[in-house]
């Protein structure tokens, strides 16, 4: 798993991600980012990786939760 | 105006009498190598299989006729591997005159078509990737098998009550409608099914549970015009956007499979006027239809830890039970029998080791976990249990329905394959099946894999244009072995030949002069050499049967 930058213009990419959540309510976003990430998830196509996205995602919920279980 | 439904007259099926057994008058307790407890499909395969190799078991079953309850719904779908067994056993010829052969499914959600495969494309067997048949036809065809065989013991309205291990083999206590009696066996196999009070009297762990999802099964015969291939809905339209499954059996039986809300009646669901109103709504006015079926399940899955314990086998549902998505149940059984069988055979002769007989478990309690696993995959994808999984769930749908990838994702089930074996002491790099290939031999006569299985139980070996000198070294060397050596192509080696087979080659995974592989008596491929000596054929051979090593 890439940690480091690699999206040629960082602030550009999560403009026009903001712009695709806009005006939309909280399902339609949730789908909107659920098909998001199996369309990224093809173009990635390493299952290590894809592996390691995953763990990645899931630990932070866990340490930045405001109401630790 | 409320429709009246209608119910197909009721199946005749065949049912076998009663013959009290010696034991009941004699009282002695006598000694049987096999005894197999269970005449449904993995039972009967069983007892069929080491009948076929010559070997004499005795067969129990509680019942007297096929099925179970009836005619009542079962299994339907028989996959490649099983239809291969079928035919070494000599039934597939009718499996296939009765039943629905096919290999095209379509995944729809809503209206849409998202997803289809076709089985076809991968098989280079003589055998079709599947045929649909009602369970009761398989049992009924494989029983008739076995009576013209007329090597096993078939011992119907025979019930064990209670099975106890004693020090070299097993005592068995039978109940029948003219009294008990109890026997021994060197070796019990338990194809007693799901609920197998012979796995709970040994208190042996079945690690059960349970699934939430409700279906109700409409066996239904209507006229209506629609192709033979698998539709699975995701989400129908016509049933509250929940799945239905809908297939073709034999004697024209759809059967449908709908899927209901998890808190739902099952007794109101599968009343008639309510499966025919779901019915209606799906075939639309005016297509006539009569029920043969209806009734509402839940599934379950469990999984032994271990196949074998001691001389006590589990097959089948005895050992492991799955959800029903991608037809991995029954077939799984068969495949089972196919596997204890020729090694039951083979250790009885003396011509295999015992541990071969380990090698049962190790090789089908892995098939099995990896199918509770896929079934398991397909169950949820089927059954969201989340919002998050709904929403995960829709995105899979909707970009399948534009690009191709997604469709991958949508999972309805993945249909039974021959699984892989792992890599174990008998099988130095894993197993592998080998299909029922059209070959032919030397002088043009065409044969296949099969027919050239069923004769005896030896192991083949495939060996790829051998020398002459090689070759005569070779049948001194495995003169003792149960193996058939053949050479596929070359000439002046004095072998049975086949000839030369790109397809064969291609297979196999072998084709270089020299290469060579051998195939066990289940067909599935235990060895590939690259350049093959007679000392590696025989290490080859001793090594698959769990022999030692030639002093």
């Amino acid at each position: 798993m890439n940690i480091e930058l690699r999206i040629p213009d960082p602030d550009g990419f999560y403009a026009a991600l903001l712009a695709a959540h806009e005006g939309r309510s909280e399902a339609q976003s949730a789908d909107l980012n659920a098909r998001l990430v199996l369309l990224l998830a093809n173009q990635c196509a390493d299952q290590a990786v894809l592996l390691a996205c995953i763990s990645a995602a899931a630990e932070e919920e866990h340490s930045t939760s405001p109401h630790p279980a | 105006m409320e429709e009246n439904f209608a119910f197909a007259p009721a199946y005749e099926l065949p049912s076998w009498p009663f013959v009290p057994p010696p034991e009941l008058a004699s009282g002695q307790v006598v000694r049987h190598p096999l005894v197999i407890v269970g005449a449904g499909p993995s039972g009967l395969t069983l007892a069929c299989d080491l009948a076929q190799r010559g070997v004499r078991a005795v067969l129990l079953d509680e019942d007297d006729t096929v099925g179970v309850r009836g005619a009542s719904s079962r299994g339907i779908c028989y996959a490649q591997k099983s239809l291969e067994i079928f035919e070494r056993l000599g039934i597939f010829e009718r499996i296939a005159a009765k039943g629905i052969t096919w290999s095209f499914g379509r995944t729809f959600s809503g209206e849409e078509e998202v997803y289809n495969f076709n089985l076809q494309a991968a098989s280079v067997s003589r055998q079709p990737p599947f045929i649909n048949l009602q369970q009761f036809y398989i049992e009924w065809f494989l029983v008739e098998r076995i009576l013209e065989l007329g090597l096993t013991d078939v011992r119907w309205k025979s019930r064990v009550t209670r099975v106890e291990p004693i020090a070299d083999g097993v005592r068995l206590e039978v109940e029948t409608p003219a009294g008990r009696y109890t026997i021994e066996a060197d070796r019990l196999i338990d194809a007693t099914g799901a609920n197998s009070a012979i796995r709970t009297g040994l208190g042996i762990e079945a690690h059960a549970s349970r699934s939430t999802d409700r279906w109700c099964i409409s066996d239904v015969r209507f006229r209506k015009p629609l192709p033979t291939e698998r539709w699975t809905w995701v989400d129908a339209p016509f049933n509250e956007g929940r799945g239905v499954w809908q297939h073709l059996m034999a004697d024209g039986v759809w059967r449908i499979d709908y899927q209901m809300p998890e808190d739902c009646d099952t007794a109101y669901i599968s009343r008639p006027e309510v499966a025919g109103a779901r019915l209606r709504e799906q075939l639309g006015p005016g297509v006539e239809f009569e029920f043969v079926w209806i009734g509402p399940y839940g599934y379950r899955d469990h999984l032994l830890e271990r196949f074998r314990h001691g001389r006590v086998f589990f097959i089948g549902d005895a050992a492991h039970v799955v959800s029903p998505f991608g037809a991995r149940g029954g077939n799984s059984g068969i495949q089972d029998a196919a596997n204890l069988g020729w090694k039951l055979a083979l250790v009885a002769r003396g011509q295999a080791g015992d541990a071969l007989l380990d090698s049962y478990d190790a090789e089908r309690q892995p098939a099995a976990r990896e199918n509770l696993q896929v079934t398991s995959r397909s169950a949820r994808f089927l059954a969201p249990r989340s919002p998050a999984e709904h929403t995960l769930r829709r995105a899979v749908v909707a970009l399948a329905a534009r690009f191709p990838f997604a469709r991958a994702l949508v999972n309805t089930g993945r249909m039974s394959v021959a699984n892989d074996y792992p890599a174990a002491p008998q099988l130095p790099s894993g197993g592998r099946t080998v299909q029922n290939l059209p070959l032919r031999e030397a002088d043009g006569r065409e044969t296949t894999l099969m027919q050239l299985l069923a004769e005896d139980t030896r192991c083949i070996g495939l060996w790829f244009a051998p020398t002459a000198e090689a070759a005569r070294a070779a049948l001194d060397a495995t003169a003792a072995l149960p193996l058939r050596l053949l050479a596929v192509g070359g000439t002046g080696h004095g072998l049975p030949a086949l000839q030369p087979d790109e397809r064969l080659a291609a297979h196999v995974g072998a084709g270089e002069p020299g290469s060579f592989v051998l195939v066990r008596p289940d067909a599935y491929r235990a060895r590939v050499l690259a350049q093959a000596t007679p000392e590696a054929i025989a290490e080859a051979v001793r090594t698959a049967l769990a022999l030692d090593p030639a002093p």
